[in-house]
């Protein structure tokens, strides 16, 4: 099994040429280092560095709001401004680039009036209340008028909202009172996710950030993937928050409200009670949400662990069929788990839809498990159940309202909440979630095991399906070849990966596959070639190469994920992310994977007590097929 | 319906493309010719223009919004007519005009006729600012327009303008000439002086005659020919900054409509010197009826072998200049937003460093210098550093052209030379009662009386080539007005103390007509000046609060602790 990274090496900006990472051409002042003096301190740095980058190593904290770890440089919001040399200008420190020795300073009366003013005019723009505000706390707006000693409105306060609130959509809102023009989400937008719903349009003190057409947010192409929530410094974007409603239910003591947790949320959520990130706790949380008034926690990883069931019997069917039956198959086939993606593939490739695996994403299976099977179980009237799920997802609120997920008779998710959201509620019943005692899932959907955590990382649905799909056919372990199943060429952070496996050798088909498959002599020799893409802009690469017939066009399997980093960095999640912030969470849900006892879908006790009594004709077999598996609908780029 | 009018706009499109390429860069000539053809920019041709292209279509309204010659909201009238606001028109009496125009249009300033005939609109400078009050018909320009001649105006709309007593192209005033003016050297003369010698040998004669940029900034031309030519790339750019929007400067629509082969030789002088095969002459909107004058004369000198290949015999030297319009922004004729402007992208500027003769035009090394500087360029090569050195001071080599409109009584252009003092200057055009000169337009500074004795050069008060004369009956406040109203409005938007603090100035102001402003909010606002250019991305939003900042420093009295409100012109 080889890694391959290197085909995709070329970048695919739409950032203007301005906003694009410096590049000074090839030549042998790259390799430079250099010497440069801050606040009478020196440092050496790269090349390029910027000041902003090489003050930080020196633990100078400079200011920033349009600046974020994970976008290209605009240099618009002038906060940042430093003293280079004797220029009679200032600088913005995070779009200079250091190319020779200077001396900067971080500091002065003219810096300091600078910030106030930059500070005091956005201030006279912004309307509302920070009292009211969902980013009280943790703006970063307000975290500097603090640090500044803002006191007063300089230069007045803007009376009343100029614009409408736009609810539209069952993923985010938008505010456009609160927002300060940094760009940051046209920049995630347009050239970190490829999906182009919003741009600055007009100019001078016209200027707003806009959709196409100023369209309401349901109705532009915008696949929820929160990012753009993820990456405002203040409350102008924000979730569209259910937890009013959801209080209401568990109220009601008519109702039985089970929640399930996904494993993004819990290497997470500690971050919103002061953790350090990568701190998992999801024992904690458990009790947490049973303090809340939740009737029994579910692991969401249960769901996963069937998706890779259903999911894996499915691409062995389509592999048959180009393989064996030679029907017309649609190969590489795509993972569905993530709604932002599914719906970026609906809106900008409507006709590659049935690359997509029908398998339902593991929050809609086990929805419609829950309503079915544990309502059976337990006796409980579907109608009486509220499914909540704990995602680290913006898109799945509006994957829960989707037309498709009535398989059961009843919708099979009532509520989507977020880590942020679930962070509140779980502050507002008073419960310091780190001092939480520990506990652990309910029954009937058993433990956690570590082939479901896995799901929360890009890379991880491939590298549950390989260890899953591996033994199934070859009989024998995966940790043959990977030590401690550490599959490695599919894990880590670059937007798209590569990995081969051979299947040298195949073994007997397992019992549960018996009725779909004789034997896997025809895998014999067969080498199994995968992709990972995590954001949607890689995705777009991915797309383009399949379409042009490039090297990925060969792929069995890719898996898919709309946010940078996978769900872990998802729209849901505690601001702020970063790569840093997400390499510790992937952190975090690795240690979860490896101290769990149970590490392949197949094995997952639960599971294999779902297929023995409920759906008793296997994975992809009938009573699977309408309740686990979905269609998707045809969209387009086009709104007019 | 919407199928066939897409099928016809992608038809179109497709077509466009060929003539303009399937890049980003070919957005701007897109939307001009598809505004021409549908008077406005539809959302149906925003979209289908988007996926013609591969960009979003959020991008393209972003860009079609930001250009004030691009409408997207409402289909514009056969005749658009755009009324100059600046503040020499202002002087010469515009509000009359434009309250004539409403009168016999029936509509106000923003609308357009029931019939579609006629939309009126105000616009930044037309560089007729010593022939004000001037306005734009759609390509066709009118000066020194009168009230009474309003009607006139509209009737000739009407019959398509056959038989008009309106001349088609409306004569500039060259009150002075000099060595540059009367350069008589024949279309290419200079070309073929400079190709005789070797790309470091003309940056060299450059650097003696010591030629520092025309637009104002006056970075030394040599070296920024030197940095580009020094830089190792196949690909290099030369672009000619032909975005003359400081208002009060109108010295390059004269240079390009009359002297337009010596430009094209300087152009070409870069080229050759920086190693650059391609050309761009980014021409304002406001000009465009220059452009098939222009594209003709690039048309007869490629016939004439002085562009394309092999120029002059001059083997593997090959040159060729394109032009492309703008679309209404006084922001590119910053050279960064200029460049981004050319790519297809909003006019907002870049941040530097990197400087474009760094990663310019698409990455690229890229030089772009004012129409005059390639002039005097050009002019160097053929007559020497000597004889260019032997005008102006030690410093501020050569002669300059300056625009000066006002309240003067022999307003036009003027070619002197350089370090002469605004009060030499006021005496040569007639304006010796002046109470305040606006030097280098908005983007300039007001000086008042005590400080005529002042050179105009880099040294002393620098200057793209815009004066502008006040008169002793000049309200300066409402000039105050006009000036920040203009960077209110032509502010790209991007940075935040340009685009908010722009406003607050402006609001400042209002408060000072109203005479409800303190002593100690006005310092508030003075400082925020300071802050407006010590912090703002780009130059012209460094240089938004000069006139401010200069105009209440002389005017205090004259400004504060108004009784009643003084009427705005608009």
């Amino acid at each position: 099994m080889a890694k391959d990274i290197d085909i995709f090496d070329q970048e695919l900006h739409r950032a203007p040429t301005s906003e694009r990472p410096f590049d000074f051409g090839v030549s042998p002042e790259h390799l430079k280092t250099i010497t440069v003096t801050i606040d009478d301190r020196e440092i050496t740095v790269p090349f390029g560095t910027t000041i902003l980058a090489a003050a930080r190593q020196l633990g100078i904290q400079i200011p920033t709001l349009c600046y974020h770890d994970d976008l290209c440089i605009a240099g618009v919001c002038r906060i940042c401004v430093v003293e280079v040399d004797k220029h009679r200008n200032l600088h913005a420190s995070c779009a200079y680039p250091i190319t020779e020795p200077i001396v900067i300073r971080t500091h002065s009366p003219a810096i300091r009036e600078a910030r106030r003013h930059v500070l005091d005019l956005m201030l006279s723009n912004h309307v509302g209340e920070c009292y009211t505000c969902v980013r009280n706390g943790n703006c970063e707006l307000q975290k500097l008028a603090h640090e500044y000693g803002v006191n007063f409105y300089r230069f007045g306060k803007a009376e009343g909202p100029k614009f409408p609130i736009d609810a539209s959509s069952p993923a985010l809102v938008r505010d456009m009172d609160k927002c300060i023009l940094c760009r940051r989400c046209v920049r995630t937008c347009v050239d970190l996710q490829e999906v182009g719903v919003y741009h600055t349009m007009n100019r001078g003190e016209q200027t707003a950030i806009k959709t196409f057409l100023d369209q309401p947010m349901s109705d532009v192409v915008c696949i929820n993937c929160g990012q753009c929530v993820n990456r405002c410094p203040t409350g102008a974007l924000h979730g569209n928050d259910p937890s009013d409603e959801l209080w209401g239910m568990i109220d009601d003591p008519t109702k039985h409200v089970v929640i399930q947790t996904a494993p993004a949320p819990r290497a997470a959520i500690g971050e919103c009670f002061g953790l350090p990130p990568g701190t998992a706790v999801t024992r904690e949380l458990n009790s947490a949400l049973r303090h809340c008034g939740f009737d029994k926690v579910f692991d969401t990883n249960f769901a996963a662990d069937l998706t890779i069931m259903e999911e894996g019997t499915e691409l062995l069917l389509r592999l048959h069929k180009a393989l064996v039956t030679k029907e017309p198959v649609f190969l590489p086939q795509f993972t569905s788990c993530s709604p932002g993606w599914v719906k970026y593939l609906e809106h900008f490739y409507p006709d590659k839809l049935d690359h997509l695996s029908s398998a339902k994403s593991p929050q809609q299976m086990f929805g419609a498990v829950i309503k079915t099977y544990y309502a059976d179980l337990h006796g409980i009237d579907p109608a009486d159940i509220v499914t909540v799920a704990l995602m680290p997802c913006t898109a799945k609120k509006f994957e829960r309202i989707r037309p498709e997920f009535y398989s059961s008779g009843y919708q099979d998710i009532d509520y989507v909440v977020t880590t942020r959201e679930m962070a509140q509620m779980i502050k507002e019943v008073g419960v310091e979630l780190p001092r939480m005692p520990k506990s652990g899932f309910d029954d009937p959907f058993g433990p956690a095991t570590g082939s479901g955590v896995i799901f929360g990382a890009t890379g991880g649905v491939m590298e549950s399906a390989i260890r899953t799909v591996y033994e199934l056919v070859t009989g024998t372990s995966v940790d043959r070849l990977f030590e401690q199943l550490r599959i490695m060429p599919v894990r880590g952070f670059e937007g798209i990966r590569y990995a081969e496996l051979v299947i040298e050798k195949v073994g007997e088909v397992p019992p549960i596959l018996r009725s779909l498959f004789d034997d896997w002599k025809w895998l014999e020799g067969v080498t199994l070639k995968t992709a990972i893409a995590h954001g949607t802009a890689n995705a777009k690469r991915v797309m383009e190469n399949i379409i042009a017939g490039g090297k990925l066009s060969e792929c069995h399997f890719i898996e898919f994920m709309a946010c940078p980093g996978g769900c872990l960095g998802g729209g849901g999640q505690p601001i702020p992310t970063n790569r840093e912030i997400r390499a510790k969470r992937a952190e975090a849900i690795y240690a979860e994977d490896e101290g769990s006892e149970v590490r392949k879908s197949f094995e997952n006790p639960a599971v294999q007590t779902l297929y023995k009594e409920f759906l008793t004709d296997g994975p992809c077999g009938h009573r699977s097929h309408s309740l686990l598996h979905t269609t998707y609908t045809q969209r387009s780029k086009k709104m007019i | 319906m919407r199928i066939i009018a897409r099928q016809q706009i992608n038809d179109e499109l497709t077509e466009l493309m060929r003539q303009y390429g399937e890049e980003r860069s070919a957005l701007l000539p897109i939307l001009h010719a598809m505004q021409d053809k549908y008077g406005f920019l539809s959302g149906l041709i925003l979209q289908e223009t988007a996926h013609a292209l591969g960009i979003h279509p959020a991008e393209v309204e972003g860009v079609a919004s930001f250009y004030s010659f691009f409408e997207t909201d409402k289909r514009l009238g056969k005749y658009v007519i755009r009324l100059c606001q600046t503040i020499s028109c202002n002087l010469a009496g515009k509000a009359q005009v434009a309250r004539q125009l409403e009168n016999e249009l029936g509509i106000r300033f923003g609308e357009t006729t029931n019939d579609g005939m006629f939309t009126l609109k105000y616009t930044n400078c037309l560089g007729m600012c010593d022939q004000g009050p001037a306005l734009l018909i759609n390509d066709r320009l009118f000066a020194k327009v009168t009230p009474n001649l309003v009607h006139q105006i509209l009737r000739d709309c009407r019959r398509d303008f056959v038989k008009s007593v309106f001349p088609q192209v409306v004569p500039s005033d060259v009150r002075q000439s000099g060595p540059l003016l009367e350069h008589g050297i024949k279309d290419g003369a200079a070309l073929e002086a400079a190709l005789k010698n070797t790309p470091g040998q003309i940056i060299e004669l450059i650097e003696n005659a010591k030629l520092k940029g025309r637009g104002g900034a006056g970075f030394p031309t040599a070296l920024k020919w030197k940095l580009a030519m020094d830089k190792v790339s196949d690909t290099k750019y030369v672009v000619c900054n032909a975005d003359e929007g400081e208002p009060g400067t109108f010295k390059d629509r004269y240079l390009l409509y009359n002297h337009v082969g010596i430009i094209f030789d300087g152009m070409t002088i870069a080229g050759y010197t920086i190693g650059a095969r391609k050309a761009y002459i980014y021409l304002r909107a406001e000009y465009r009826y220059m452009l098939r004058y222009l594209e003709s004369e690039i048309k007869a000198r490629r016939e004439r072998g002085l562009l394309g290949e092999d120029i002059l015999g001059k083997k593997g030297f090959d040159f060729d200049i394109e032009i492309r319009l703008g679309a209404g922004s006084y922001v590119c004729g910053e050279e960064t937003a200029l460049i981004e402007s050319l790519e297809g992208q909003r006019g907002e500027s870049r941040n530097r460093p990197p400087f474009p003769v760094d990663t310019g035009f698409f990455g690229n090394p890229t030089i772009v210098n004012n129409v005059e500087t390639f002039a005097a360029a050009a002019m160097i090569c053929a007559r020497g550093d000597v004889w260019f050195r032997k005008h102006g001071t030690e410093i501020s080599t050569g002669t300059k052209l300056f625009s000066i409109s006002g309240n003067c009584e022999r307003p036009g252009i003027y070619e002197l030379p350089f370090g002469i003092s605004v009060n030499e200057m006021l005496r040569t055009v007639g304006g010796e009662d002046a109470k305040a000169v606006q030097i280098g337009g908005a983007a300039g500074q007001c000086l008042a009386r005590h400080e005529f004795d002042q050179a105009i050069a880099y040294e002393g008060v620098p200057s793209g080539g815009s004066i502008i004369v006040f008169g002793p009956d000049t309200d300066m406040l409402n000039v105050a007005r006009n000036f920040s109203e203009f960077f209110v409005e032509e502010c790209c938007g991007q940075c935040t103390p340009c685009r908010v603090g722009n406003v607050k100035i402006l609001e400042g102001i209002r408060l000072l007509e109203e005479g409800r402003c303190s002593i100690l909010y006005l310092d508030e606002l003075v400082k925020l000046s300071r802050t407006l250019r010590n912090i703002s991305k780009c130059g012209a939003g460094q240089s938004s609060g000069n006139a401010f900042t200069t105009i209440m420093e002389h005017f205090k009295d004259e400004i504060l602790g108004r009784v009643h409100t003084v009427a705005g012109e608009n």
